[in-house]
């Protein structure tokens, strides 16, 4: 029976591990914690007060993007200080959210699903001149393709783009990382809204809405004949 | 205890299993309830001695802070900057954004003051999706009828009916705003069943239907024309002559320093309570869940209920300890997932309501038959035998999950998760009418913050469809009664009745509230608290 388990996992994975301490450098501060921790639990850990850049701790907020250099390496990793669990001689630095997009729309006033795309080049004028650096898909935390996100959405092949950006969370990293000010999130977005706005039509909501509508569905409050709990 | 099971010893049990067969039905759900559910603690529970609510039964740790001192007192405003707007909203989640839509679109001068940033809730960590009978088989009394009798008959009537109602209006409202969801081939939607109901009335967006809806409305209200003040909780209310509430205070965690904000009406959406941890429990609430707007809502004297019911979500993580309280959608458990205690059996039907199900696991636990690792319990959430019954359903469905198990270093198509009750939702609050106002004239409460829908036990799906729904509603109706407010003279006065109830009872005068942040945080430490008293508007506590 062992031999099923270990085939199908590596208990050693998850069986009871020994906690070492590591040493870090939060915001230019020296910090030592145990290796069990995400980044911003080292931080409170420590005694180091942190409500700014935090948030969902669930990883789908944004709030809490870091910039993270690992020992012995130049790379500079962008990454989520409530995911990412605290390693030796890390280097971290909280780049606190602050880019608000100045790209502006009303999907209202786009007329119909045939103008959505002079309507984006119009919003986004900016998409087209993308270099292709890669400096978006580079920066982006949840490892989005976004720099193809851009092209397809460029191309009026919205649907596709904004499949790309399913996980997105807005951390705006990707608007930091990008020399032409595109705003590569916002357009993930907008791809995907517009898809919605003008493409999701389900007809057993339309069904409903009419029913309900027409008076056919009135709700009776005193049909549950017993208001007392029964169980 | 000796005879505990350990990961491994359960481990070998589960695999053992070729299948799980199904539990019996005779189950007595008050006893089990009475005897596991966190609520029926009785050494937690006491009874309110000042408020609107003196008398009422309330739990400890929420009373601590219904019973606590102000922030402020009047001298921290006499230099404050005061601003005036019509329609105030506290708090920026999906409740707050589509109030402040709604009222924006009605014509209002809007202002909306979050305590982080824009979208920053419980609204973006929801998974599960959005009850909306729109199914044929589905009707808004079935709706009705489950939410009413999930809530164990002791929601207010009025109230659900609204809501089942608005159901599918409030689907096609959030397909106006660009939200997606999981359709069918033929572009229909998709539903799923929750625990407690009766038909397939839950639509979704893969298990990020919080995700996709927050980032929507948070698009649109940065594209409206509402006055966003991130960084802003709030500390206060204010009110008039009359009683009536007239704005807030607003702090800033930028600079430290104190804003005024006069308002003909003010729309509180400042969601649960998770973050104080109630009984210990881990939560799945987000970082700022502290309770704040029951603060300001009963110290103006606004009446609240259920104040001793909480929603304990069946499926947190228990292990690795680090995603403790992690959330695991339910739609796991509608799709098929069983869960498996340490024998290597089923327990109890997985799609009973929530309270029956987490009181369920715990009294596995308690009874010897949870798993236990590093002085952890839980049971097992079957993923693997969900994978086999439909091959690819976590990835297609699941991604969040199947991130989750990654980042536990497991892989969930073929070991199970160990999970245990996770503190999810305060199913009492502010009592509201149909357009969400509470019974302070001016005051509206939408979202967590209010009570009275979901009567002592949530149905999955119903929270999300009451923020938009009761939102929209509060937002059209704080527009509207914009027009029939004027404030003569505006006080912080209720703040001085507070301190002589308080001092009158012989209570504490030590503790501050709102908590704005879990103490662990460190927002409030001595240290802190001198730095922005002597601040010169630096106002950078963090680190």
């Amino acid at each position: 029976m062992n031999d099923t388990i270990d085939n199908k996992h590596n208990l050693s994975q998850t069986e009871a591990r020994v906690e070492k301490n590591v040493s870090l450098s939060i915001n230019g501060q020296p910090i030592t914690a145990p290796d069990s921790l995400s980044v911003i639990q080292a931080l409170w850990h420590a005694g180091f007060p942190r409500v700014k850049g935090v948030g969902c701790l669930d990883g789908v907020c944004g709030s809490c993007r870091i910039m993270v250099r690992r020992k012995d390496s130049m790379d500079i990793n962008m990454e989520l200080g409530c995911q990412l669990l605290i390693e030796e001689g890390m280097d971290v630095f909280f780049s606190v959210f602050d880019t608000p997009s100045q790209h502006r729309y009303d999907l209202s006033e786009i007329n119909t699903s045939w103008d959505v795309q002079t309507e984006f080049h119009k919003i986004f004028p900016e998409a087209e001149s993308c270099r292709h650096c890669g400096g978006c898909t580079k920066t982006c935390p949840k490892g989005i393709d976004v720099e193809s996100g851009v092209a397809l959405a460029t191309k009026g092949r919205f649907g596709e783009a904004g499949e790309l950006f399913v996980e997105c969370v807005m951390c705006n990293f990707c608007m930091t990382g990008c020399p032409e000010f595109i705003d590569p999130n916002h357009v993930g977005l907008f791809s995907r809204r517009v898809t919605g706005y003008f493409h999701t039509r389900p007809s057993n909501l339309i069904n409903r809405l009419v029913a309900i509508n027409s008076g056919a569905l009135d709700v009776d409050i005193n049909e549950p004949d017993h208001d007392e709990d029964a169980s | 205890m000796n005879d505990v099971i350990s990961y491994q010893q359960a481990l070998t049990h589960y695999y053992a299993q070729k299948e799980f067969p199904a539990v019996e039905l005779s189950l007595d759900e008050t006893r089990l309830l009475t005897k596991f559910h966190p609520d029926h603690r009785q050494e937690t529970m006491t009874n309110l001695q000042v408020g609107p609510n003196a008398g009422d039964r309330c739990h400890k740790q929420l009373a601590d802070v219904l019973q606590a001192d102000s922030r402020i007192d009047a001298a921290d405003l006499a230099g404050a900057r005061i601003q005036a707007t019509d329609v105030l909203v506290i708090g920026g989640g999906g409740a707050g954004c589509a109030a402040a839509l709604m009222a924006a679109e009605s014509g209002a001068k809007v202002m909306l003051a979050t305590k982080l940033r824009l979208g920053d809730s419980n609204t973006i960590m929801a998974e599960g999706g959005i009850q909306a009978s729109v199914e044929k088989e589905d009707t808004p009394q079935a709706h009705f009828n489950d939410t009413y009798k999930a809530g164990h008959f002791k929601g207010n009537k009025e109230l659900i009916k609204e809501l089942v109602t608005d159901g599918p209006e409030t689907i096609r409202w959030l397909i106006q705003q660009g939200m997606q969801f999981d359709l069918n081939r033929f572009g229909d939607l998709l539903t799923r069943k929750a625990g407690g109901t009766s038909a397939n009335r839950v639509v979704y967006f893969r298990d990020y239907t919080g995700l996709e809806m927050m980032r929507v409305l948070r698009e649109a209200v940065n594209n409206s024309n509402i006055d966003i003040w991130e960084y802003s909780p709030a500390v206060e209310l204010l009110s008039n002559e009359s009683g009536h509430c007239a704005g807030a205070i607003i702090s800033s965690l930028q600079d430290c320093r104190y804003v005024q904000i006069k308002a003909r009406t003010v729309i509180i959406a400042t969601g649960g309570i998770g973050r104080v941890h109630l009984n210990q429990f881990p939560t799945s609430n987000h970082f700022g869940a502290t309770g704040d707007g029951l603060v300001l809502a009963y110290r103006l004297g606004a009446k609240l209920r259920d104040l001793d019911s909480f929603q304990y979500h069946p499926t947190g993580v228990a292990y690795p300890q680090h995603l403790s309280g992690t959330l695991i959608t339910e739609g796991v458990r509608s799709a098929g997932a069983y869960m498996i205690n340490a024998l290597g059996e089923r327990f109890v039907d997985e799609l009973k309501p929530r309270d029956i199900v987490a009181a369920a696991i715990i009294r596995e636990c308690r009874e010897g038959r949870g798993v236990s690792v590093d002085g952890l319990q839980g049971v097992w959430l079957d993923t693997p035998g969900l994978e086999a019954a439909n091959p690819g359903i976590l990835k297609k469905r699941f991604p969040k999950l199947m991130h989750l198990g990654l980042r536990s270093n497991i892989d969930i198509t073929k070991v199970p998760m160990l999970i245990y009750p996770t503190l999810h939702y305060q199913n009492g609050g502010v009592v509201i009418d149909k357009n969400s106002l509470s019974s302070i004239p001016g005051l509206y409460c939408v979202g967590e913050v209010s009570g009275g829908l979901h009567g002592r036990n949530r149905l999955m799906g119903n929270a999300l469809l009451e923020i938009i729904s009761f939102g929209r509603r509060a937002g059209i109706a704080a527009a509207k009664d914009r027009n029939t407010r004027g404030h003569k003279q505006i006080t912080i006065d209720h703040i001085s009745n507070l301190r002589r109830e308080l001092m009158q009872n012989n209570m504490s005068m030590t503790n501050k509230a709102p908590l704005l942040f879990p103490d662990y945080a460190q927002y409030d430490t001595p240290e802190n608290i001198a730095k922005r008293e002597n601040s010169s508007g630096c106002g950078v506590c963090d680190l």
